[in-house]
């Protein structure tokens, strides 16, 4: 059976994206408002911090669903896991491919 | 002001695309390039954060309902950001004709299936959809895992490569191949596109390509859009709103059609 029954699982990745999706929307909120009053280049780092925290919000979700696959000793699920991340890390470790 | 334009546009690509199944990504590039004057490459990736924005926060309301299968989606990530990655890097040897003509095509084929389909986006729209409630989802167990790595692959290549979502690929052919209830596979998919969003952006942001003052009032507007939109997409009558949004995107193609011939001539 692929489909387990899991609520506590499924509430803690939730629990990271709404984290994430709310942390990010107040982060990115904060700099536009902070763009309206001031200039600069701190509106702009705040703006970057929100899309970072956005960028790495489904990496963390893939890294806690490894590390609780793993506690459950469901070893295929977690390697699986760990294989998307490895992908995922692919992509900020390797060739840009910029032209 | 810029800014302004910017949230508001979020705002109406997240609340149509949670109205209506077409999602923000394919109608935002092609927005960004030809109205805000930035390369279509730093479009896409611009317009990958919203994306994320858009999974996360849908996603996390699946995920609370229970409909979504972790397991399957995770399998399937494997290959949905495979595709993503490699799609993202190769992006950076493309020129922007190549990219602009592509994008072109695929507004067209889009906008073209969903003509010919008479208005329907979601896929399957006429099956009905079951109210949800914890344990009423049926035994299942998912099949052919090749053919839905394979179809993952490809729908994880798109995303890296035109900044879209994919999911008209892979819900139906996780519900229709692989033997998963819609539910499960339209919740599934939903939960895969940020993993899958996250793999290319990764990649343009470290190519400079996402534009955090662009990227940022976007994701503000998308992200109060997508759950107005949501929370509305019951009750209202999509019909019209989806052949408005095929006009708009027959518009965008054209438009990029023109300014390919301008370049040439």
């Amino acid at each position: 059976m692929s489909q387990v029954r899991e609520p506590d699982f499924d509430r803690v990745v939730a629990l990271v994206l709404r984290i994430g999706a709310f942390g990010c929307f107040f982060i990115m909120l904060a700099g536009l408002i902070d763009g309206l009053f001031v200039g600069g280049h701190i509106p702009v780092d705040i703006e970057r911090a929100g899309v970072l925290l956005m960028l790495a919000t489904p990496v963390v979700r893939v890294i806690v669903a490894c590390f609780l696959f793993f506690q459950e000793k469901d070893w295929k699920y977690g390697w699986i896991s760990l294989g998307v991340l490895v992908i995922l890390m692919l992509g900020s470790v390797f060739g840009i491919g910029e032209h | 002001m810029i800014t302004a334009l910017l949230v508001i546009l979020g705002f109406f690509a997240g609340f149509l695309g949670a109205l209506t199944g077409i999602g923000g990504g394919v109608l935002l590039s092609p927005i960004l390039a030809l109205h805000f004057d930035i390369s279509i490459r730093q479009a896409i990736g611009t317009s990958l954060v919203a994306v994320i924005t858009t999974s996360a926060a849908s996603s996390s309301v699946h995920l609370q309902r229970h409909t979504t299968d972790i397991r399957l989606g995770m399998t399937l990530e494997l290959a949905t950001a495979f595709g993503a990655a490699v799609t993202a890097y190769l992006v950076g040897y493309f020129n922007r004709n190549a990219l602009e003509g592509l994008f072109a095509g695929f507004l067209l084929y889009s906008a073209i299936t969903i003509l010919t389909k008479g208005g329907k986006v979601k896929p399957l729209e006429d099956e009905p959809i079951p109210a949800v409630e914890e344990g009423v989802i049926p035994p299942y167990e998912p099949k052919r895992y090749p053919l839905g790595l394979a179809a993952s692959l490809v729908a994880g290549a798109l995303s890296g490569l035109l900044g879209i979502g994919g999911g008209p690929i892979k819900v139906p052919v996780m519900y229709i191949f692989m033997n998963v209830p819609l539910v499960v596979a339209t919740a599934t998919s939903n939960f895969m596109i940020g993993v899958t969003a996250a793999a290319s952006a990764i990649v343009y942001y470290r190519r400079g390509d996402i534009l955090v003052q662009y990227a940022a009032p976007l994701a503000v507007g998308v992200f109060v859009g997508s759950l107005l939109g949501a929370r509305l997409a019951p009750r209202i009558h999509t019909k019209v709103v989806v052949y408005l949004l095929v006009g708009v995107m027959f518009y965008l193609a054209g438009h990029l059609i023109l300014h390919l011939l301008r370049g040439w001539l």
